[in-house]
């Protein structure tokens, strides 16, 4: 297991945006009726979703975030050293990296770095550690993680395993160097042999599983969901059995390496996967549901932004006005985990930002 | 364990009347027995018995008896 404990270094405020459409999860009524409709959502705890329209891309998401984020903090574009865009819904297949795109469109410096990361659920963790990480070591000032995701984009509507589950969000992280800020803990780890049971298959011509004239077309597959293999793919079952298995001990690794006790731990904000499973790993653990916050009812499983998002909708009060220890914790596709203690607070969280379709970029 | 006390968690799992299922009832004959149930029963073997069961015995699993068996192992 990766641990790493990063000093001098702080979040200086977070931002979130959702485009402004909210769906109902019972407008799918009419594809596998209104007992189905409530039974996963009374287990997924979604009753809401806001969904993007074509031609608004995560970026846009992130964007907008990004923009509130700087004139909030009073942040100069000039003043940010690097910028890292954690995303698994680039604006291009494959080339340019989407970060060169938010460089120029943000105003930043051309002394900037710029890169993606392409990690989904785990991701803005991973996003905060390579942030940190590169402020501690690298001698950078300041760094933004944009994390997020037009995750509802990727499943078949007959696929009642995912097509309700997944929300579209965007965020920006503003961390910055900060000699007085308490260190801050990183664990992380990844288990590839679950790569098949959250992916999408096939869809490019030069990949794995090229594409061709059947990939597209969406049959009724072996767990009776109708899905092609271009469509998002999810395991449930697995999934949740490797939750439950690497979740826990990861939480207690990073605690013991903080030094922290659990009960000491102001909130624990786990990636937004499902009601169901967030409850149980709370349970399991012995975490009592007030410090298990979640952001799912309205947004869903808003994928590589759900972390920042439910920062910024459920606990962003109190951590505008005080500093709170929390436990950031992602896990998921790949797959790939990773968790934070982190001190932080009072910072900047302006409220969530809703994004119409005409400010998508126009380029 | 205790077997009337386990089927009676299972029912409840399934949200079926109780004394509606005994251990010879066969998992394919439950309409209830979907992707949720398989999620619930993971969770009902980790936090009720400590038992992580794999996907893939509960998968060889055909009949009460056998989930009893898997949440019985250790």
């Amino acid at each position: 297991m990766a641990i790493a404990k990063v000093s001098c270094v702080r979040i200086a405020g977070i931002a979130s945006a959702v485009p402004a459409m909210r769906v109902p999860v019972t407008a799918a009524a009419e594809i596998f009726g209104a007992d189905m409709i409530q039974k996963i959502s009374q287990n997924t705890g979604i009753e809401y979703r806001h969904l993007t329209s074509p031609g608004l891309c995560s970026s846009d998401l992130c964007f907008v975030a990004a923009k509130r984020l700087l004139e909030e903090l009073h942040w100069e574009p000039a003043t940010v050293d690097a910028l890292i865009f954690v995303t698994q819904t680039p604006d291009f297949p494959q080339i340019p990296a989407t970060a060169c795109t938010l460089q120029m469109r943000l105003g930043l410096s051309t002394s900037c770095a710029a890169f993606d990361v392409t990690l989904g659920c785990s991701g803005h963790v991973y996003g905060l550690w390579l942030a940190t990480s590169l402020i501690a070591g690298s001698g950078l000032s300041r760094v933004l993680v944009l994390a997020g995701d037009v995750a509802s984009t990727l499943s078949s509507p007959g696929d009642r395993a995912v097509s309700l589950l997944f929300g579209d969000a965007g965020s920006a992280t503003a961390v910055e160097k900060d000699v007085t800020a308490s260190p801050c803990v990183f664990s992380m780890g990844t288990d590839g042999s679950g790569w098949k049971n959250l992916i999408i298959p096939s869809g490019m011509q030069y990949a794995r599983y090229p594409r061709d004239a059947t990939t597209c077309v969406r049959r009724k597959a072996d767990d009776n969901n109708q899905r092609s293999a271009e469509d998002l793919f999810m395991d449930g079952t697995e999934v949740f059995a490797f939750t439950i298995r690497e979740v826990p001990p990861l939480v207690k690794q990073v605690l013991d390496a903080s030094g922290w006790q659990l009960e000491e731990v102001d909130a624990l904000v786990f990636h937004q996967a499902n009601k169901f499973m967030l409850t149980h790993l709370a349970k399991t653990m012995k975490v009592p549901l007030t410090k298990v916050p979640l952001s799912l009812k309205e947004y869903g499983n808003t994928s590589s932004a759900s972390i920042p998002l439910t920062i910024t909708t459920q606990l962003r009060e109190e951590i505008s006005s005080r500093s709170l220890r929390l436990l950031l914790v992602g896990f998921g596709v790949g797959y790939s985990w990773g968790a934070c203690a982190i001190q932080c607070g009072p910072l900047v969280a302006p409220p969530v930002v809703l994004v119409d379709k005409s400010e998508a970029w126009s380029c | 364990m205790n077997e009337q006390e386990f089927i009676a968690s299972i029912e409840e799992l399934l949200e079926i009347d109780p004394g509606s299922i005994g251990l010879a009832t066969q998992l394919d004959s439950l309409e209830q027995w979907d992707s949720l149930a398989f999620v619930s029963f993971l969770a009902l073997a980790d936090s009720k018995y400590g038992v992580r069961v794999t996907p893939t015995e509960l998968r060889a699993s055909k009949s009460i008896a056998d989930l009893m068996k898997l949440v019985g192992k250790r």
